[in-house]
């Protein structure tokens, strides 16, 4: 690419809006709801009537909150956005260690016999979406604040060509 | 750019009414064309048969030489512009301009440049990234133009682009469109029923009525030498005023007055002597004089000029609309006196104009 080329593109930037990272977020919290819909389905039902459920509901709601409000933001260049998005990305990957991870190492006595809570099928099933939404966040975050950047930059050009 | 030429075009509905009776027009490379005429007259129709949205029932259409008569409206390399703007309301103004280039698949890049070249010409760079719902109606029209532009098309179609806008917006726009045709030396094709907008904006006129071509003409052509009564009686504001006279040796005798014709206008009335015509005489060719005697009605200052209207010859004469030079103060009932400055004459059967050369 020359770097004419480059510059055209930058200044497209002031033009046209940040849709790979809007999107990566929203494929993010798609992923998510992936997750969620699938978590309790188990046939220890006992298992999961804890506090962990409100709670997980709750960040659930959260997570789409903030995801869908950065996903506007990074649509719009604000570099802020790319910093919740990260965050809320890495918050993905550790939410693999408190549900499945769990789950998966725990066992329980159904009928007298002893049961793993969650199977590996569901499990490793609950690590891949848990682990797509966050690589979708953090990309979505780094794409952004990339190309805030770069168009901080070009403008900062502009401006000092009087443009 | 591109020529353009209609050849005995035809336009008849299924319904077999007929909306356009064998069109003829060569438009040249650069020229701007100002088809007008009343509503219903087939301009509309004619520019959409030329842009391909409505198909040509007998008729060739060539541009640059080659027959597009067939050939669908996405082919054919021609832009238009309509009355309703047509713009997405959900996507920005550079969105807009982009649309369908990026529809072509064309290189963003290239796009982002033709955009911005298009905005810089059309005074739209600040307004780029908002939405149509933020601009004027003038604005919102030259969006519609920036569309256009960024095709660079072979040919410009305009379907009456001003309509929705205020009289002021209008007078703004159409100086655009003006600019933008001799900035871009584009053939354009220019649908409107105002005669205003043709006179000032055409190379030339194609005055229409009721499916047929009326005349071709440069506006000067129309506004000074009409072919025929429609015409005299649409070019022009206020109207051309019309009488039924009758040519005595040197002298017109109509109803409640008489005037004297100039050795020209003696010439060209040889062949009608004794023989009843139409004498077409401009508001603004009437000055004060002796020859006509009028009682007038109303009288409206416009700053430069006055505008007297009345009746020739007392209060149940014939209409007559003159435009004085200056400020009068006529009063209701009073009476004045008007000279006709320059006469059209018009066969009274074929409603033709009568020409020097003529009988």
């Amino acid at each position: 690419m020359t770097t004419e080329e480059r510059t055209i593109q930058r200044d497209r930037m002031r033009f046209i809006k940040n849709s790979l990272s809007s999107n990566l977020a929203i494929l993010g919290i798609l992923f998510d709801v992936f997750y969620f819909v699938s978590l309790y389905q188990s046939d220890v039902d006992t298992y999961y009537y804890n506090y962990l459920i409100g709670i997980s509901i709750v960040y659930n709601l959260i997570f789409m909150l903030a995801v869908f409000l950065s996903s506007e933001g990074v649509k719009n260049y604000k570099r802020n956005y790319s910093y919740l998005l990260a965050a809320v990305g890495i918050g993905q990957i550790v939410r693999i260690f408190i549900i499945p991870m769990r789950a998966h190492a725990t066992t329980t006595i159904v009928n007298g016999e002893s049961v793993v809570v969650m199977q590996d099928g569901q499990f490793f099933w609950m690590v891949a979406c848990l682990a797509a939404s966050a690589a979708c966040l953090v990309i979505s975050a780094v794409v952004n604040f990339i190309r805030c950047n770069e168009l901080e930059a070009h403008l900062k050009t502009l401006e000092t060509q009087g443009v | 750019m591109a020529t353009l030429n209609l050849q005995h075009i035809d336009k008849i509905y299924d319904n077999n009414v007929q909306a356009v009776f064998d069109f003829n027009l060569d438009v040249k490379d650069g020229e701007l064309i100002v088809l007008v005429g009343p509503s219903g007259c087939g301009k509309s129709t004619t520019l959409r048969m030329v842009a391909g949205l409505e198909d040509i029932s007998a008729g060739k259409l060539l541009l640059d030489g080659r027959d597009i008569t067939a050939t669908p409206a996405k082919d054919r390399d021609m832009a238009m512009v309509f009355q309703s703007y047509a713009l997405y309301g959900h996507m920005t103004i550079y969105e807009n301009m982009a649309f369908s280039l990026t529809l072509r698949k064309e290189n963003p890049n290239v796009i982002h440049k033709k955009v911005l070249a298009a905005a810089e010409i059309l005074g739209l760079t600040s307004q780029l990234n908002k939405k149509p719902a933020q601009l004027s109606g003038g604005q919102r029209q030259r969006v519609a133009m920036g569309r256009s532009i960024v095709r660079n098309p072979k040919v410009f179609l305009f379907d009456e682009p001003l309509s929705n806008l205020d009289a002021k917006l209008r007078g703004a726009t159409r100086r655009e469109i003006l600019l933008l045709h001799k900035r871009l030396k584009a053939t354009m094709l220019y649908v409107t029923h105002d005669q205003t907008e043709a006179l000032t904006l055409a190379d030339r006129i194609v005055c229409m009525s009721m499916g047929h071509v009326q005349q071709v003409g440069t506006p000067l052509e129309l506004y000074d030498s009409p072919a025929n009564i429609f015409v005299a009686s649409f070019i022009g504001l206020p109207p051309m005023n019309f009488y039924d006279v009758r040519v005595d040796g040197e002298q017109l005798v109509g109803e409640g007055f008489q005037v004297s014709l100039t050795p020209e206008e003696h010439h060209t009335l040889r062949a009608y002597h004794n023989k009843e015509i139409t004498l077409g005489v401009r508001p603004e060719n009437i000055v004060e004089g002796a020859d006509v005697p009028v009682s007038v009605t109303s009288n409206e200052n416009l700053g430069m000029n006055t505008l007297v209207h009345g009746y020739i010859g007392g209060a149940r004469g014939v209409r007559i609309s003159a435009k004085l030079k200056g400020w009068r103060d006529y009063k209701t009932g009073e009476s004045a006196s008007f000279t006709f400055n320059r006469k059209h004459f018009f066969d009274k059967e074929t409603t033709n104009a009568i020409r020097g050369g003529e009988g």
